[in-house]
Formats: structure tokens, C-alpha cells, sequence
């Protein structure tokens, strides 16, 4: 966000991290993934009848470390449930969680996993500044150098300035980045957020997608959850598409981005179409004065049209999604309600 | 059980507790004593430090009462309906640390109301005619010890029932509590088995809180004996723990989405 700081001082995120300086934490020892979730399943009973309803059934799926895994799925379609069952807010019916490599009902798992709710709601008798000391006391953090990280992290989520005012007097937007702030406090090698875009403008969107990108850089595992799918797709590497309690699919970014099609938006060379070369009389493009839109159908062959347009000094204006592959894919799992 | 966590947490609600003006409760204190003692020197000649006793006492016990009821039976549930608990348990936060913290916290601000209302009240003393009593603090310690088996009861409602329940069942509690011991003696006196057991067991279920209520002795220059203040300890201490215990157990079972 605004005057970014870089949290981390180690990148390596098996070796010893801090942001306070002079004290370091002893490294955990590594774990081959930062997240395991097996069979994961969670009913609610409702009612005087204590009729059971469905939450998840048979969740599964491993986060590895530093990747940006999303849950995607429509409102109602489980992704709070799991989250929720994740950090053990829920009792899960059956299933086995770990966090880091420990299992997520001992609450020393949650040392160093940061967690952004859906809709964070904090206590408005506090500043933005308190809330962030208590938490820091809830995560056991040095107080000798407390200070200094809450400063940090404030400043990394654009809230240094308005870290004195009680939060029942911050808008919507604010409060999301104090819960930004406060899931990243502590240095956490896990992130779980959960719809981490919700009432955020256009400029907050953005300022989150590069905070997370950043992250991600520094070495952090990131559990995202959303339902709007531009926002996965520019930032996951592994999506998993929850429907109706089950992970529908499971797909990496290859996977997504092999399935988009795009147009790219050039200037035709000079001359006319019978001195053009002939890798762009064969792609056929169609013209509109000197401006030119050239199809490619996957990303294997927008790299050759790309290239080649560089070989033939041709100025590239724009690429344009055409056909998003994580799109349907997803309305695709949501027609057949089940894996496709 | 972390002690900076539960710590760290009564704190919390200590501060959220006083920056929502519970103090003004003070305030009203301060008021009704001096109107009591308006109103009722005329007609209690030779009694007016008795009587501002009696009333004082009753009344820093009904104050208590009053915050441990509106707060302390609203004070786990309304975190739980707000959403502001789950970004504390996704801590590496226990749940019996959440329950402590918060019932530590709202006795800190019990404790910090007793003490200004007793200040209040011992330099009211001092000023009115007739002989001001020091037992009057084994009084306010007993008030103290009461209000804190009362919170203890209230959090132990608040984690199992909706906010408005457990004021009610805290509420119950308080005036059962008073009239336990008398309920037991009323039902041996019944002639039938079943009335009696009835009434034992009531007594049994529900803490006697005539334990606490030493007024009349205190009004009437009767001793508070260090051995009844040692059991009253004893027996307030002990059963919040039990009522703390349970409710942890409560507590750690609870769904919280």
C-alpha cells in the first residue's frame, strides 16, 4: 500500500525472521507444505428437529509454501466454513488440518498464521494503534520492540495516519486495512483472508493485489478466499473451486492461463497486406485503418505472436483478455455442480 | 493458560468497560447516597450513620450487580454476534484464556468501582453524626467477593444462553442466592420429604449468597470474626472457579462462524 516497508528481513522463510530489530525467533523446523487439509467435513444442525444442514464434505487440498492458494466458489458455497474450520473457529464432524506442520487445534499452531475475517469488526473503544498493541500481546510478541512493528506494519497498510483515531470512527475501507494490519502483525508465515478485497475502492483493490504479491515475494504462504474471479485470477498460482461443500477442481495458474484466449492490439507494418510477412498473413488479422487485432487462442501462441512482433519491429499497444479460462471453468463447475 | 494473553484481555475489556461510561454509575452513587442522606437524617435521629450504612452497602451491591448483569451476561455473546472474538481465538489464544481474561477483566472494573464508592462512602461516614464504623471495609470486602461469584455465574450464562437469558438467569441467581438458605429452613419445616429435598436442593445447586451479607452486623456493631471472612473467601472463591470451569467447558465446544 502506501510507503510500502518490507516486513520480512529474511526472504528465506525456513531461516530465522523478524522485524524487530536485534531479536530473532528460532527458525521452526521445515515442513514440506505450509498447509495439509484432508477430508475435511463440517454439518450444521438447525432447528427443533436439529436437522442436519450441509457445510463441507471431503475438503481436500495441500497449500505449498509460498504460494497464493484461492478458494473460490459462489456466496454459500463453503469457503467460510472451511476457513473457519481451518483455524479451528468450528469443529470440524471429520477431517485432519495442519498448520505449518502442527495440528491446527493446538493453538500454538496459530502462532505464526495471520487471519483477515470477511468482515473484520473490531472494538471501537480502541485506536487503530491499541487494537494492534493487544494483538501483539495476544501473539506474545517482545515488547521492547512492539512499537516499531506496529509502526510497521501500519505504515505497509496506509494506516500510519490514521492510526490515533478510534475505530468507530474509521470508514469501511480503513477498517479493512487495520484488519490487514493486525493479520500481519507478528510476522506470520501464513496469511488466511478471507474475501481480503470486501469493501475496498478501485485504489484499495489494487493497493491489496500488490501487498499480496508482495508477500508472496518475501515468502509467505497466502490463503485467499473470494467469489469474484478477476481478483483470483491475477493473483493465484492454485485455485481450488469449491460447489455445493466440495472442492469442485483444483487448478494451477498454467492450467487457467492455457485455457484464456486473447487479442493483441497492434499497428500494421508499412506497405500493403502482400508485403506483410508471413506469419501475420497467415494469423489473419483483422484491420481497421493501421490498427490491427491479431486472435490467439492460448497462451503458447500469443508468445509466438508476441515474438514475432518483436521481430518485425511491430509496436505491441495492448494484449486483451478475450476469454478468461478460470471464468469458465468456473461457470462450467457451477452448471454440472461437480468436477469437470 | 498464557498469563499475558489473560492478562492482555482483562485489560481490554477493563478499558471497554470504562469507555463506555460505566463510571457514571459512580456518579449516581455518589447521588443516591447523598439524597438518601438528605431525606432520611430528619427521620432517623440518633441512626444516621446506621442508616446511611445499611443503604450504602445495599446499594454498592446493587451497583455491582447492575454492571455484572448489563455487561458481564452480555459480554462473551456480544463478541461472538459481533465478530470481534474470531479474530482473537484465530490467535494462539486458548478458549479458557478468552473466558478468564474476560471475567478478570470485569472484575477489575468491579474492584475499581467498589473502591471509589467505598472512598465515597467512608468519607461520607466520617462526616455524618454518630460513630463511623472500620468494620464497614469487611463489609465491602464480603460486597466485593459477592459480585465477583455474580460475574462468575453471569459468564458462565453468557457462554450457554442469548444475552437477554443469561441477564435473567444471573438475575435468578442473585435473588435465589439471597433467599437459598431461607427456602431450606422454610422446607424442613414442611412436613412432606419431598418439599425438603426440594429446598436442599436448591441450596445445594445455587451458591447461598447470604454468605456475603454481614450489613445487619455491621449496622448493629455486631464482630465480623476473620474466621467467617476466611470462609466466605473460601466459598466465593470456590465457587467461581467451579462455575469458571464449567463454563470453559462450555465454551470450547461452541461453534463460532
Amino acid at each position: 500500500m502506501h510507503n510500502p516497508v518490507n516486513i520480512r528481513t529474511a526472504p528465506d522463510q525456513h531461516a530465522a525472521v523478524s522485524v524487530v530489530p536485534g531479536h530473532t525467533q528460532p527458525a521452526d523446523p521445515p515442513v514440506a507444505e505450509a498447509m495439509s487439509v484432508v477430508d475435511l467435513t463440517k454439518g450444521f444442525r438447525s432447528g427443533l428437529l436439529r436437522r442436519r444442514l450441509r457445510g463441507i464434505e471431503g475438503i481436500s487440498f495441500t497449500v505449498k509454501r509460498g504460494e497464493i492458494f484461492a478458494l473460490l466458489g459462489h456466496n454459500g458455497a463453503g469457503k467460510t466454513t472451511t476457513i473457519n474450520c481451518l483455524l479451528n473457529l468450528c469443529r470440524p464432524d471429520a477431517g485432519r488440518v495442519t498448520l505449518l506442520g502442527k495440528d491446527h487445534a493446538d493453538p500454538s499452531a496459530r502462532r505464526d498464521v495471520g487471519y483477515l475475517p470477511e468482515r473484520p469488526y473490531f472494538f471501537e473503544h480502541l485506536t487503530g494503534w491499541e487494537l494492534l498493541r493487544f494483538y501483539g500481546d495476544l501473539l506474545d510478541r517482545p515488547r521492547a520492540g512492539l512499537d516499531t512493528e506496529i509502526a510497521t506494519v501500519l505504515a505497509r497498510v496506509g494506516m500510519a495516519e490514521a492510526s490515533n483515531r478510534r475505530l468507530r470512527k474509521l470508514s469501511k475501507g480503513m477498517l479493512q486495512r487495520l484488519g490487514i494490519a493486525q493479520a500481519l502483525l507478528g510476522d506470520p508465515k501464513l496469511l488466511i483472508m478471507d474475501e481480503p478485497m470486501s469493501g475496498l475502492d478501485p485504489m484499495g483493490r489494487r493497493d491489496v493485489r500488490e501487498l499480496l504479491r508482495a508477500l508472496r515475494a518475501e515468502g509467505c504462504t497466502i490463503l485467499l478466499s473470494s467469489h469474484i474471479v478477476p481478483d483470483i485470477e491475477m493473483l493465484a498460482d492454485t485455485v481450488a473451486i469449491i460447489n455445493q461443500g466440495r472442492v469442485a477442481r483444483t487448478c494451477s495458474r498454467d492450467e487457467i492461463t492455457a485455457r484464456s484466449s486473447y487479442i493483441v492490439h497492434t499497428e500494421s507494418p508499412a506497405g500493403g497486406t502482400d508485403q506483410w510477412p508471413g506469419w501475420l498473413q497467415e494469423a489473419c488479422p483483422e484491420q481497421a485503418g493501421r490498427a490491427l487485432r491479431i486472435a490467439a487462442p492460448d497462451t503458447a501462441e500469443l508468445r509466438d505472436i508476441l515474438e514475432n512482433c518483436h521481430g518485425s519491429s511491430m509496436s505491441v499497444r495492448s494484449v486483451e483478455t478475450q476469454r478468461t479460462g478460470l471464468e469458465d471453468l468456473f461457470m462450467a463447475v457451477q452448471e454440472h455442480g461437480g468436477t469437470t | 493458560m498464557n498469563p499475558r494473553h489473560i492478562l492482555a484481555l482483562a485489560h481490554n475489556t477493563y478499558r471497554e468497560t470504562v469507555r463506555d461510561r460505566i463510571f457514571y454509575l459512580v456518579a449516581v452513587f455518589g447521588f443516591v447516597m447523598l439524597a438518601s442522606t438528605a431525606v432520611l437524617s430528619p427521620l432517623t435521629v440518633g441512626a444516621q450513620a446506621k442508616i446511611m450504612t445499611d443503604v450504602g452497602l445495599a446499594a454498592m451491591v446493587v451497583f455491582g450487580l447492575l454492571v455484572v448483569v448489563f455487561v458481564g451476561s452480555s459480554m462473551v455473546r456480544k463478541e461472538m454476534e459481533k465478530g470481534t472474538i474470531v479474530t482473537i481465538l484465530a490467535k494462539p489464544v486458548g478458549r479458557r484464556e478468552y473466558l478468564f481474561g474476560k471475567f478478570l477483566g470485569l472484575n477489575m472494573t468491579l474492584t475499581a468501582m467498589l473502591a471509589v464508592m467505598a472512598i465515597l462512602f467512608a468519607v461520607m461516614l466520617l462526616f455524618a453524626p454518630g460513630e463511623f464504623s472500620p468494620r464497614f471495609l469487611s463489609a465491602v470486602y464480603l460486597a466485593f467477593l459477592e459480585l465477583t461469584l455474580i460475574n462468575a455465574v453471569a459468564v458462565f450464562f453468557s457462554t450457554c444462553v442469548s444475552s437477554v437469558l443469561a441477564a435473567v438467569f444471573t438475575l435468578g441467581a442473585f435473588v435465589v442466592g439471597h433467599l437459598s438458605q431461607a427456602l431450606r429452613e422454610f422446607g424442613r419445616l414442611q412436613s412432606g420429604p419431598l418439599q425438603e429435598r426440594l429446598a436442599d436442593a436448591v441450596y445445594y445447586l445455587v451458591p447461598n449468597l447470604e454468605v456475603f451479607n454481614v450489613r445487619g452486623a455491621v449496622v448493629h456493631g455486631d464482630p465480623v470474626t476473620a474466621g467467617h471472612l476466611m470462609w466466605a473467601t473460601v466459598y466465593g472463591v470456590g465457587w467461581s472457579l467451579i462455575l469458571l470451569i464449567l463454563a470453559g467447558g462450555v465454551f470450547a465446544r461452541k461453534e463460532l462462524r
